[in-house]
């Protein structure tokens, strides 16, 4: 496995991850612009618009065709909200050449060509995007939107994480809002996404059997020769300061037959070197089957079946999740919260926090294992502004101590408790 | 050991069937860190009623007892949970259960064969007691109710009702929180005598291994054991025909669910492979991203988004899903019908269906990228009596003709239900 970055033009970054462990190869290009509430919508149409039709292939129809003549090669598209940015994300999968029976073509060379035009390349009529593709795509941004309360426990989160964001970016939604929909027309969609791909981050990732003449190739492509130097305007990764807040308690109704509970729970850390402490915080908190909430909540109370957390890295948040029985509401709560009171008093053994490290080394070994997860990898690193390689990684993992978690202890605080009940 | 060589994907399978009954396959992966082992039980939530070998009576066990059993494994005599044991190691443990098998795992990059050790240990020691399998109960009672609270759970379960009249593919694999209320200790561990043995199982192991090596390695943990003998299962007959058309739950949901059933016919042991990739060809060019009918579904606004597509089968049961979001199932389903019948008529166009086939073909491929999605492959293949590389040696035996075939038998409206879940 070798990586290599090279910046294309500024602004623009090839990464190349040299690899034979897969069948496959994986192309991506991932769009980085500000996340805020002018654009958030009009970037939710314009990803989902663009998988509409290249200038070569100008229909959904004609870039299936396509890729399912190239053995299978799909394409996918993605939304995400990474810290502050907005991130869209465009990718092709194609098996390599070594494995498809009569090799005519080369698929990869023809996969980013066709990956390339639908992203900077888009079909067009009369100066914008074609109406009827917009029509569409603004009913399919609106169900997405509306589909929010389909998964009652994923609802939970966000409905937490917009509570503790109000009035702030990240609270956003990342499909926009359907009141927004309607005022955008074809012609201002384009002349915005112009001006999107003018400005916006842009990385490309190449995850395979790479020959040396990639950078070539995509230094000689007519869509990225069109494309401009730039002062890319997106959000590199800071330390979110916290503020005191008194905690607040959201309760909502629906027709749920368990109770979904989040806590949100803010770290506030003055220095990006202790995000190693909070991993490991987290780990012993609800990061795996050892931990305090599975062991509590779970195994003892015998109250969830789920009882977990996560550790948000970007944000220095903390979210607890159960699913609860709703009269158990107050019982869990009390339970959770005597965990977060245990780890500031540092109610956990050394070898508890070997064992966390033990399974969070494995999961930093494996990231070369798995396609999408390394390109995830070389992109967080791209956004932060202290970039580590794997192994500083697993270093910087293995010498965190217990003092350093008790001390993570003593700067988390609960901000929000949401229940989602009948 | 016996050895299979595919070609296509470059891989190799390492296969035999040990003294006890246990078969076990290795598939090795140079150069990748991952290492994943699985090992299964064929017993899972259709095995309700039964013989045990050496008895003469019948015996029927609650709904949810081999899910309720794999839960209870991992808890020891030293009251030790090895699910904690495993976690501590570094390696990602876990179990799970389906409608045919129940099956335990772990993933790790190191400290393999620790693991093994409790791995080995504690599903060949089960342990259960009153108070450890009534605690079990509170657990699995929120799992019970957090996948009432999934819609695409309750969508897929409503399809089964629709389509089978008595055949166990349509009760929940959990239980109910009634059904497991009845499970005691004596109950588990019948099933569990009767079910884990180990010709009645099968492990894989992937990853960069010697399989040699592994093997003995393998050999050294097994307890001594011998074959029990046949376990006579037994199943309600089941007739051809569906239950009812239509099927509706309603949910707090944004535009309603809906899924497609449409019941097939149970074809012998060598046809299966051969038939599950006509179909999945033929729906793909039906309603897949580049069909006709998706075009016209996604530009009126119908659908957003590919239908998802499965082929579910075994000796007992065959059928086919599509399912997906809509606010209008019923155009949906009136549409897919009419779209079956021009199939029909008209016959495969060859373009669609050479262009399809190659598709498939990588889509197959593709499975062989992870240890993980290659261990349980193979595990759950195994307990069809399927070897999973056969897709890849069988799809050039497709062609059209028998896709046409296969088209003429399957796509019947008696045999179509549709179940919705709707807001």
């Amino acid at each position: 496995m070798s990586y290599k970055k090279t910046e294309i033009k500024k602004g623009i970054t090839l990464h190349e991850i040299k690899t034979d462990k897969f069948k496959t190869n994986l192309l991506a290009v991932f769009l980085t612009t500000e996340l805020n509430r002018q654009s958030v919508t009009k970037n939710a149409l314009i990803s989902s618009i663009l998988r509409r039709g290249s200038k070569t292939l100008t229909s959904q129809e004609e870039i299936s065709k396509k890729l399912e003549e190239m053995y299978g090669a799909e394409f996918d598209c993605g939304l995400d909200k990474t810290g502050d940015n907005q991130v869209l994300k465009f990718y092709i999968e194609t098996i390599n050449d070594e494995f498809i029976p009569k090799n005519s073509s080369n698929i990869l060379q023809e996969s980013i060509q066709n990956l390339l035009d639908i992203v900077f390349n888009p079909y067009t009529e009369n100066g914008g995007f074609k109406e009827e593709y917009l029509m569409q795509e603004k009913n399919n941004i609106k169900q997405i939107i509306e589909g929010k309360i389909d998964n009652k426990a994923r609802y939970a989160l966000d409905r937490c994480i917009e509570e503790m964001y109000k009035n702030q970016n990240f609270g956003l939604y990342k499909y926009g809002y359907v009141e927004d929909l309607e005022a955008i027309g074809a012609k201002d969609l384009y002349d915005y996404y112009k001006q999107l791909i003018a400005n916006c981050k842009i990385d490309i990732f190449v995850s395979g059997i790479i020959d040396d003449k990639l950078e070539e190739i995509i230094q000689n492509n007519d869509n990225i020769k069109a494309l401009n130097e730039r002062d890319a305007k997106y959000k590199m990764m800071e330390l979110a300061k916290k503020e005191a807040v008194k905690e607040n308690e959201v309760v909502e109704n629906m027709d749920v037959t368990q109770g979904k509970l989040i806590l949100g729970l803010d770290i506030d850390l003055k220095d990006e070197d202790l995000k190693y402490d909070a991993l490991l915080y987290n780990s012993i908190l609800g990061g795996s089957a050892n931990s305090k909430l599975f062991q509590n909540v779970r195994e003892k109370a015998n109250l969830a079946y789920v009882a977990s957390s996560s550790y948000l890295r970007y944000k220095n948040n903390i979210f607890i999740k159960c699913g609860i029985e709703i009269d158990n509401y107050e019982k869990a709560l009390d339970i959770i919260k005597k965990q977060l009171t245990d780890m500031k008093n540092g109610e956990f053994s050394e070898e508890e926090i070997a064992n966390c490290k033990k399974g969070i080394l494995a999961s930093i070994k494996t990231i070369d294992d798995e396609q999408d997860t390394q390109i995830s990898f070389y992109f967080g690193q791209e956004l932060s502004n202290k970039p580590i390689t794997l192994e500083e990684y697993s270093s910087r993992v293995e010498k965190v101590k217990k003092e350093d978690i008790v001390n993570i202890a003593n700067k988390v605080s609960v901000n929000t408790i949401y229940f989602l009940r009948n | 050991m016996q050895v299979i060589e595919n070609l296509k994907v470059k891989e190799k399978l390492y296969i035999e069937k040990l003294e006890n009954g246990l078969t076990v396959m290795i598939i090795p992966k140079h150069g990748i860190l991952k290492k994943y082992i699985i090992w299964g039980t064929n017993y899972g939530s259709n095995d309700s009623t039964f013989v045990v070998p050496g008895e003469t009576q019948e015996t029927t066990v609650p709904e949810g007892v081999a899910h309720f059993l794999e839960h209870k494994m991992f808890e020891q005599e030293s009251g030790v949970n090895s699910l904690d044991t495993l976690t501590a190691l570094g390696v990602e443990a876990n179990a799970y259960t389906t409608n045919d098998h129940t099956a335990y795992l772990y993933e790790c990059t190191d400290n393999f064969y620790e693991a093994l050790d409790e791995f080995m240990d504690y599903v060949q020691h089960p342990y259960f007691t009153d108070e450890n399998v009534e605690k079990e109960k509170g657990i699995i009672g929120q799992e019970i109710m957090m996948y009432d609270d999934y819609p695409e759970w309750r969508v897929y379960l409503n399809t089964m009702q629709a389509m089978y009249h008595n055949n166990p593919i349509k009760i929940d694999t959990t239980g109910t929180i009634e059904t497991i209320s009845h499970i005691d200790k004596d109950i588990l561990y019948k099933c569990y005598n009767t079910f884990y043995n180990p010709s009645n199982m099968a492990m894989v192991i992937c990853g960069d291994f010697e399989p040699e090596e592994i093997l003995k390695e393998v050999k050294e943990r097994l307890i001594p054991n011998t074959s029990n003998g046949e376990i006579k299962r037994i199943y309600p007959d089941e007739p051809d025909t569906i239950v009812k058309e239509k099927i509706e739950q309603k949910m707090e949901v944004s535009q309603s669910l809906y899924s497609i059933g449409i019941k097939d016919r149970i074809v012998e042991q060598s046809a299966k492979v051969k038939r599950h990739l006509a179909i999945e060809i033929l729906l793909n060019i039906l309603i897949g991203k580049s069909s006709k009918l998706y075009k016209k579904l996604y530009s009126d606004g119908v659908i957003y988004s590919t239908p998802s597509i499965d082929y579910e089968f075994s000796d007992k049961y065959a059928h086919v899903m599509i399912s997906g979001q809509s606010n209008e199932p019923d155009v949906v389903f009136e549409s897919f019908k009419a779209e079956t019948k021009k199939l029909i008529e008209e016959g495969i166009d060859e373009n669609d269906f050479d262009r399809i086939k190659k598709k498939i073909y990588g889509l197959y491929v593709k499975e062989y990228n992870d240890v993980a999605d290659i261990s349980r492959m193979f595990l759950s293949d195994y307990f069809k009596g399927i070897n999973s590389f056969d897709y890849l040696e069988e799809i050039d035996s497709v062609n059209i003709d028998y896709a046409n075939q296969v088209a003429k038998e399957l796509f019947d409206d008696k045999k179509m239900v549709l179940s919705v879940v709707t807001k």
